[in-house]
């Protein structure tokens, strides 16, 4: 029997901006190849959970242990508009940055792992060409892409889907889906829908003004745990062993 | 010929300066422009000209301090006469270049707002400090404080000459951790780089960049060829490379054939450098609207 192993534990851990706490005393361990949703309206305080944990900001109290991790992290595709007119390899290849030394050039490793980043997400053809050309599907391919390119023991994805249309929106789900399976990769993915990752994860953390909830997903997915966390009446069916999350109207 | 002859004769520094002035300008523009933040160019003219307006109140008297500790005359020292108002205009850039880089570190005031405000601030100083200057003609502070290309000597070409080599080393040497900073400052931190440090290094170079040029030909041309050369060659190249390409070579060939211009039909060289810039930017936009 496989037996979890915990790379990343959130012990007591307040977080927020200065002095303003946005979510407290959170407990919360993320094992190896777990799969993890990040639920929450917008300004519910998952960025600043993403922040903390990859330490770009310090927790207010509390303490994050993690294990040699290497993140991989996508931000939101509307964050990154260049005006300069980089191709798709020269993105892809920031990934590889971090790992050379201050004054190195990336060397044939480099340009592999690259190449290999482009190929797992459906993207070789595109190498060459201009970022600001391609569309909203092939531009978050890139930046997956790019944080492949990491070699990362935890794929962090902030709103991948976010202003895509249906077709794209689901290929790329699906590319997450199997990046999961395919790679073992640990994957935390933020989404404002519940609806969008109920199918897809096998954990969720829920965040909603100063609430923050996780659990297995069928845990959390349970109408009187969604009542809480929401304060709303939602009604949860499973068809076909699909979720299908809606929200009851009273006349 | 003949007049190229006379102007080489004349004015040797102003030619070589104006190249190094144009081709730090338009270096730097490049990022100033694709990162979004060309009010940034103004902001630090300004502050740079109320560091130079700063050092006429000759409240610390730098140049006899440093004539006593290195043991030289200050009188007829020509260095050091400059050295003061040299140092207050980059300490002033600096200043605000530094406050600038904690913007993103707090959430009261949005990017532009913060630089409106160093540009106003600045120009209200260096109006206090200019009259409360001991020295009585407002006219000519003005003028040293506007810079000017022809004023460039030997000291300021070599000065300039000197800033060029440093920025364009460490944008060379740290092409990787700046290239990345600037594309998407976020994930460059989340995969373990340090952004605020590097974006720090980042407009630090800039404000010692845009505060001397300024310092030596004025904040008209010193804006004038952060944006323009960069904005021009942003529609010129397909690759990051052709747009440095393209913009330090506009920026660069640009103000020597203006002060060519200017001397043949009796104008400043600084405005007619900065029209000429404007002549090649809008060529070239009617070139791509019309190909489009």
């Amino acid at each position: 029997m496989d037996k979890s192993i915990s790379i990343i534990k959130f012990k007591d851990v307040s977080i927020g901006y200065g002095n303003k706490i946005i979510h407290s005393n959170i407990n919360v361990e993320i094992e190896q190849n777990d799969f993890i949703g990040l639920v929450g309206p917008n300004g519910s305080g998952k960025t600043t959970f993403l922040k903390t944990l990859l330490g770009n900001i310090k927790p207010i109290s509390g303490v994050i242990e993690k294990k040699d991790i290497v993140f991989g992290y996508v931000p939101q595709r509307d964050t990154v508009q260049p005006l300069l007119p980089y191709t798709v390899h020269d993105v892809v290849m920031m990934g590889r940055y971090s790992l050379m030394g201050l004054f190195k050039n990336p060397s044939k490793t480099d340009e592999q792992k690259v190449d290999e980043s482009l190929e797992k997400v459906g993207i070789s053809d595109l190498r060459k060409l201009n970022y600001n050309s391609l569309s909203g599907g092939q531009r978050q391919r890139t930046l997956i892409a790019r944080a492949l390119a990491v070699d990362p023991s935890v794929l962090i994805l902030d709103e991948p889907t976010n202003g895509m249309d249906t077709p794209s929106h689901y290929s790329l789900l699906k590319l997450i889906s199997d990046l999961h399976n395919q790679s073992q990769l640990t994957i935390l993915l933020v989404s404002h829908l519940l609806s969008d990752v109920a199918n897809l994860v096998k954990k969720l953390m829920l965040f909603e003004s100063g609430k923050f909830k996780s659990g297995s997903i069928e845990e959390m997915l349970s109408e009187k745990n969604l009542a809480q966390t929401y304060s709303a009446d939602i009604e949860v069916k499973k068809v076909n062993g699909e979720y299908h999350i809606t929200s009851r109207h009273s006349e | 010929m003949e007049t190229i002859k006379i102007l080489f004769e004349l004015f040797p520094y102003a030619i070589l300066g104006s190249i190094a002035a144009g081709f730090i300008c338009s270096f730097l523009g490049v990022f100033v422009v694709s990162q979004r933040v060309v009010f940034l160019g103004a902001a630090l003219t300004q502050a740079a000209i109320a560091g130079v307006a700063f050092s006429f109140l000759h409240l610390l008297n730098l140049e006899e301090l440093i004539a006593t500790v290195f043991g030289v005359q200050s009188i007829d020292n020509s260095f050091l006469h400059h050295f003061e108002h040299t140092f207050f205009s980059l300490l002033f850039a600096v200043i605000a270049v530094i406050i600038f880089s904690q913007s993103n570190r707090q959430k009261f005031l949005t990017t532009d707002s913060l630089l409106g405000i160093i540009f106003v601030v600045a120009i209200a100083l260096r109006i206090i400090f200019i009259q409360k200057s001991p020295i009585a003609e407002v006219a000519e502070i003005e003028s040293i404080l506007k810079g000017d290309i022809l004023f460039i000597g030997s000291q300021e070409f070599f000065t300039l000459l000197i800033i060029l080599i440093i920025i364009f080393l460490i944008f060379t040497l740290f092409n990787k951790q700046l290239k990345f900073v600037t594309f998407d400052a976020d994930t460059a931190a989340a995969h373990g780089i340090n952004e605020r440090l590097w974006l720090l290094i980042f407009y630090l170079t800039v404000g010692v960049g845009i505060s001397l040029t300024t310092r030596f030909v004025g904040d008209v041309f010193t804006f004038a060829f952060l944006i323009l050369p960069a904005s021009t060659a942003l529609m010129l190249a397909k690759k990051v490379s052709g747009v440095f390409f393209y913009s330090v070579i506009i920026g660069a060939l640009i103000p020597p054939i203006a002060i060519y211009i200017a001397f043949v039909y009796d104008i400043s060289s600084g405005p007619t450098a900065v029209v000429a810039s404007f002549m090649v930017f809008l060529v070239v936009f009617a070139f791509k609207k019309l190909n489009k």
